[in-house]
């Protein structure tokens, strides 16, 4: 048994915002992979929860017309990698979707609550912090748009009211177009396992010149994050050896990692910044660049 | 269990949904799970496995065709949808192809996720008809296999493939064996399979009536700690609480958890509950209660104090001249006090209560020392005068754990004044006695019946929670059942003992061994079971591979307050293997020799004498052997050719490395002189057979080899014989599914019935047929033929138990004996090192495996992989993980690392060197523990070959790579 004190289930986004306005000790709940774990575990704050995983409007993975995609957050991990538009456009989710737990947990495990729990090993995290994503949120005060790296407040932390549904991932056409991405995991073992390192970047490439990079790490630090100064120390440089090289020394600066019982802080800086020159590299390559 | 129970008062909700394509409206409560809706309709293969993040697959169903796990949806989330659970496959009665793939392939063994993985693969090929290796990987990822090694699964999904096309399809299985019998040597289906496979009734879960009281226990905060004061007054009057045990009202009996012949070689240090408390997660309370919530309510109203004691962790602390004392109390000896015992008593505090030994063990509880021994042979001070090079390596082993997927379990009633205890045991023997002792009855009161085991690996052979159980029901009259957490699988569990292994080798230039010291040291935790044995064993299942005549031992044991240690596959012999073997690697490195030189110049073969086994008996006197049958020869030639071993590998990318490495590994067949086996065959009326073998089947197999055996000396189709096993009221005494027992000693009292049966039935016929004896054979299928006629075993049933007949023919027999059949192999593995990342991929693993004849191959070869895997995954991933305080970090399956479908090698496979024993059952030895010794030295090895490091201290983590690499 779950120790849970009532469960509603939502007809619609309005009807959920209802439903949490009634009960201010409501919460959402989606696939309920990570709420029903820590229920279970005895973590308190879960007694009452509103059920919106079966809401269509949710689930939706379309583009509009000025082409920015959007991505409901009901979208199950099974949804994004089996999805022709986001492999089409935004790959690195597909790619990411698929080390996420292994199928029962991508059958249900939703992309909105995998952002939502504020975890850093999200594994959709740092694609869609890459991806400069606005969080559409929806609530008794209307539509609020927040940028994702803006949306992580703190380990566990995230900036939604208790009146509030993620409604959808937002990501610009100018986010996407002409960039190439690519994603890696760092864990221990291949499947059901959490990342020690995750790893997203996307780059764009002219005249072998790299014309944007954005890196993003997950587990590098409490949070989810980019490093922006790398970022900014390396646009615009010819692609070579030596650009990969700063990369990979300048990444240190950008990251703070912690020492756990899974891995040591050393460690997990070694393997950061070999993540940059590996995924770098492949999204170099990915782009047309060459590196010489 | 009736609603009312299950929810309480609270809101209730109705849902509709099909369930197998039958509609259903039912009531639910919010907080109530899927599986557990599912258990209440009946269906019992949908299992929780108590891993809370769902990571065992256990609790899998279908929902809208998705595959989801049952545990972590909120009932009510199956509203209008449509479920299918394992059910749906076996409408008919009969096995869907995927089921009978997975039965042939002999992957329906310890069975628990076994009709999760027939589910999963079902909708996978509906999915793909023709999946690749990494969509089945895919599919697969979301299983925890422990017993098999995922390996043969790829072999079920081609053959159930194939059926689903052609109904008559028969794929290729396993290699056969002895070609001049019927059924021993060859692939047969499992007995239990199907049942096991179509997720009936079969384990100890699904015998709980309606009405039966739950036990939880608690336990201690701390790693060392006495109870000052206890008060369950408050916590007794919870409405629903039928009884709190403690120190205080438990009995007064002290006992080892160790499930071993009696007397046994551990010692009884323990109680029920104690005052002291040696490790956290130590027993303080049982709450007996109406349901799990009463129980926990009533918990949290227990008030304890405790008195809080310095802890020890490590065995250099619990080996320090002023270290506190884990086991401060009363020392008695029931045989061969030693004359200091005043001595050794001296200052005791009755708080920590007693230590019994049933005989010496080499111990000094108040210095922490809980056994030890030395000895050897030759003169090793002389042996290392005359080598050419000395070197002197130490080795360190983690605390690993067993991780059967169905937890330990077991359901006691009354039935009239007698006490039933439903087992998931390896050990039902034992465990009467045992009870019957603490319980202070006669042991004809006692019953045990063994279940369908859903994993034991050695955690079951000890009584971790049958005394606690049996003792709630006897006091109360009422039915209980009890199940370990899975965090209580981690700290209240048995695990392999942490040890530290000093290997000193002297050896000739041209690398043969003039001497060989092993020094163990190890931790045996907050109590002594298996504390003489285990670590014993990583020196007499490690010695006897190779000719010196110079060896010495010398093994100390201690006591700490790190979480329990105990059974565990392979039985010392893992750490120790690790130890030596790695040990010669690196002497060939030194020496300059080949390794595969090395081997052969000091291995043991077959006609060897193995005098080392004169001092490595357990607590007495051992048998010098001279060997039988050994299978070394030949699985160092197929594995050396098929890896072209000392032969370098390059990688095309320049970060990866790699590497190849070996190890040769033995084990035994039981213990000769200790263990004894007994079975019974009856002749049923219509010519069929009924065999009764104590032998205790963990999933491993061995109704099955039972059945085999009989039916091939009896002259009957496998269809007509059928086991019944493991009752100890109903079955004949056996000692136990433990030290690779169950063939050799079970298998060999069943030939000895059958043989007994066989001249029974001949001598009977003669009378019949009016023929010599003499004259007179069996032949297939249940005949008994002579020169003039013949009968059919269903004619000499009948006539036996007519009127005039003879009474109904029975064969029996016991199997005791002296004679040793020892399992060899050698392991190969490659493994890539990306030396940016530390990452360790083990690219090949080969298991040459000489088991003399594998009776059943499938089952042989699927529980080898089960092995290898395991090992593999010691010796890279797992690891339980303590903070200063003794206490747990990660006591989840998850965390904790056990590997997973992912994690297997690329290049996995098994093949057996058939020999045949002269002593085993139709020439067949014992298998399974053997495949855990092989991985961590082949691997160190392989890991030096490719990067030039020596990794010694388990597990080789892509962290300790990079430091070694001098990265980090």
């Amino acid at each position: 048994m779950f120790p849970l004190k009532s469960y509603e289930k939502a007809e619609s986004v309005d009807h959920a915002i209802q439903l949490l306005q009634d009960n201010p000790e409501a919460r959402p709940i989606a696939g309920g992979t990570d709420v029903l774990i820590r229920l279970r575990d005895g973590k308190t704050g879960y007694d009452h929860l509103v059920d919106i995983h079966q809401l269509e409007a949710l689930r939706q993975i379309k583009t509009d017309e000025d082409g920015t995609l959007v991505i409901g957050s009901g979208v199950t991990f099974s949804m994004a990698m089996e999805s022709e538009l986001i492999r089409e456009i935004i790959p690195i989710l597909s790619t990411a979707s698929e080390t996420v737990g292994g199928p029962q947990v991508r059958n249900v495990a939703t992309i909105g609550g995998n952002i939502c729990n504020g975890v850093t090993s999200a594994d959709s995290a740092s694609p869609l912090m890459a991806l400069n994503t606005v969080l559409q949120l929806e609530g008794p005060r209307g539509t609020r748009l927040v940028p994702i790296a803006e949306f992580y407040l703190g380990p566990g932390k995230v900036d939604i009211g208790q009146q509030e549904i993620l409604v959808s991932f937002r990501i610009g056409e100018k986010d996407y177009k002409g960039y190439y991405g690519h994603y890696h995991k760092y864990a221990m073992r291949n499947a059901m396992d959490i990342a020690t390192i995750g790893c997203a970047a996307l780059c764009k490439i002219e005249a072998n010149q790299l014309t944007d990079l954005r890196l993003a790490y997950g587990v590098a630090a409490p949070v989810p994050i980019r490093c922006t100064n790398t970022e900014q120390a390396v646009i615009g440089k010819p692609v070579n050896r030596d650009l990969i090289r700063e990369i990979e020394s300048l990444v240190e600066k950008d990251v703070n990692p912690r020492t756990s019982w899974r891995a040591s802080k050393e460690f997990r800086l070694q393997i950061i910044s070999e993540l940059s020159n590996r995924v770098v590299t492949q999204v170099i390559e990915k782009a047309g660049g060459r590196i010489e | 269990m009736h609603s009312e129970l299950l929810f309480g008062k609270g809101v209730k909700m109705e849902i509709r949904f099909k369930l197998n394509d039958r509609q259903y409206t039912i009531e639910t409560a919010p907080g109530e799970n899927a599986q557990q809706l599912l258990q209440r309709l009946g269906i019992c293969s949908v299992r929780k496995s108590e891993e809370p993040s769902g990571f065992t697959g256990s609790s899998i169903i279908l929902l809208n065709n998705k595959i989801v796990n049952a545990e972590l949806l909120i009932a009510a989330q199956l509203d209008g949808h449509n479920i299918k659970t394992v059910e749906s496959l076996s409408k008919k009665g009969g096995l869907s192809p995927v089921q009978k793939a997975l039965v042939e392939v002999g992957v329906v063994q310890s069975a628990y996720n076994s009709p999760a993985a027939a589910l999963v693969i079902t909708n996978l090929l509906k999915r793909k008809p023709d999946p690749s290796r990494k969509e089945i990987m895919d599919a697969l990822s979301c299983l925890f296999i422990r017993d098999t090694g995922y390996e043969p699964y790829f072999k079920a999904v081609e053959i159930a493939k194939e059926r689903f096309k052609d109904p008559e399809y028969q794929g290729f299985i396993a290699e056969e064996f002895r070609s001049d019998l019927r059924i021993v040597g060859k692939n047969y289906p499992k007995v239990d399979g199907p049942q096991l496979v179509a997720g009936k009734r079969a384990y100890v879960e699904d015998r709980i009536q309606p009405g039966s009281l739950v036990l939880k226990m608690m336990r201690s905060p701390y790693a060392h700690a006495y109870i000052s004061s206890i008060d369950t007054s408050v916590a007794e009057k919870t409405p629903g609480v039928a009884m709190i045990i403690t120190y205080k009202n438990c009995p007064d009996h002290y006992f080892t958890t160790a499930g071993q012949g009696y007397p046994e070689p551990s010692p009884h240090d323990r109680k029920m509950f104690g005052q002291k408390l040696r490790h956290v997660g130590d027993r303080v309370a049982a709450v007996v209660a109406e349901s799990e919530k009463i129980a926990y309510k009533a918990m949290r109203r227990i008030k304890v104090e405790y008195e809080l004691l310095p802890t020890v962790l490590s065995i250099e602390e619990a080996e320090a001249e002023d270290a506190p004392v884990v086991h401060n109390g009363d020392i008695d000896f029931l045989s061969g006090a030693p004359d200091n015992l005043e001595q050794m008593k001296q200052g005791f505090d009755s708080r920590d209560g007693r230590i019994i030994y049933p005989f010496p063990i080499g111990a000094d509880p108040h210095k922490n020392l809980a056994s030890s021994v030395s000895n050897g042979i030759g003169d090793t001070e002389k042996g290392f005068a005359e080598a050419d090079h000395i070197i002197e390596r130490e080795y360190q082993t983690s605390q690993v754990h067993c991780t059967p997927l169905e937890p330990h379990s077991v359901y006691t009633l009354i039935d009239g004044d007698r006490l039933v205890i439903h087992a998931s045991t390896q050990v039902p023997w034992h465990v009467r006695r045992n009870i019957a002792r603490i319980l202070g009855i006669s042991e004809n009161r006692v019953r045990v019946i063994k279940e369908r085991v859903g994993g034991g690996y050695g955690s079951k052979q000890d009584i971790l929670l049958e005394d606690v159980a049996a003792f709630a029901t006897w006091k109360t009259g009422l039915p209980v059942f009890y199940q370990f957490s899975r965090e209580e699988e981690f700290i209240a569990c048995s695990s392999r003992h942490p040890m530290n292994i000093r290997v000193k080798l002297g050896a000739k230039k041209d690398g043969r061994l003039t001497a060989i010291d092993m020094k163990v040291k190890a931790n045996t935790g907050p109590y002594g079971n298996h504390c003489l044995t285990v670590p014993m064993n990583a020196c007499s299942k490690t010695l006897p591979l190779l000719n010196c005549e110079n060896m010495s031992f010398d093994v100390r044991v201690f006591y700490s307050n790190i979480y329990p240690t105990g059974a565990y596959q392979g039985y010392g012999a893992p750490q120790g293997s690790f130890a030596l073997q790695t040990a010669l690697a690196e002497l060939a490195v030194e020496l300059g020799i080949d390794h595969l030189e090395l081997i052969e110049k000091n291995r043991v073969g077959e006609g060897s004498v193995l005098e080392i086994l004169r001092c490595l008996g357990e607590g007495q006197e051992g048998a010098v052997v001279k060997l039988a049958s050994c299978g070394l020869e030949k699985a160092l030639d197929l594995g050396s050719k098929a890896f072209a071993y000392g032969k370098k590998e390059e990688s095309s990318d320049p970060d990866i490395k790699i590497g190849k490495g070996m190890a040769i590994v033995q084990q035994g067949s039981g213990l000769p002189g200790l263990d004894q086996s007994n079975a019974r065959i009856t002749l049923v009326s219509d010519g069929s057979l009924l065999v009764h073998t104590g032998g205790a089947d963990i999933g491993t197999g061995l109704d099955t080899v039972c059945a085999k055996i009989a039916a091939e000396i009896l002259c009957l189709e496998l269809e007509k014989t059928s086991v019944v096993s493991g009752d100890t009221d109903n079955t004949p005494f056996d000692t136990g599914a433990y030290a690779s027992s169950g063939t050799y000693f079970s298998g060999n009292a069943v030939k000895r019935a059958a043989e007994d049966l066989k001249k029974k039935m001949l001598n009977y016929a003669a009378e019949l047929l009016a023929e010599p004896e003499s004259g007179l054979t069996l032949e297939y299928p249940g005949m008994v033929k002579g020169s003039k006629g013949g009968l059919s075993f269903h004619e000499i049933a009948h006539k036996a138990e007519s009127g005039t007949g003879r009474g109904h023919l029975v064969g029996h027999d016991s199997y005791t004996t002296e004679d040793t059949a020892i399992p060899y192999g050698a392991h190969f593995c490659q493994v890539a090192v990306n030396t940016r990342t530390g990452i360790v991929k083990v690219q090949k693993y080969h298991a040459y495996m000489d088991c003399g004849t594998p009776i059943n191959p499938e089952l042989a070869e699927a529980q080898v992989y089960g092995g290898v895997l395991k090992s593999i995954g010691h010796t890279l991933w797992e690891e339980m993980k303590m903070d200063g305080k003794g206490v747990c970090l990660n006591p989840d399956l998850k965390s904790y690392g056990v590997p997973m479908v992912g994690d297997i090698p690329d290049d996995f496979k098994v093949k057996f060197v058939q020999t045949d024993d002269p002593f085993g059952p139709f020439g067949g030895k014992s298998i399974s523990e053997v495949s855990t010794n092989g991985a961590s030295c082949a691997i160190a090895t392989a890991i030096h070959d490719a990067v030039g490091i020596w990794l010694r201290d388990w597990p080789f983590t892509p962290e300790k790579i990079l430091t070694g690499l001098g990265k980090l």
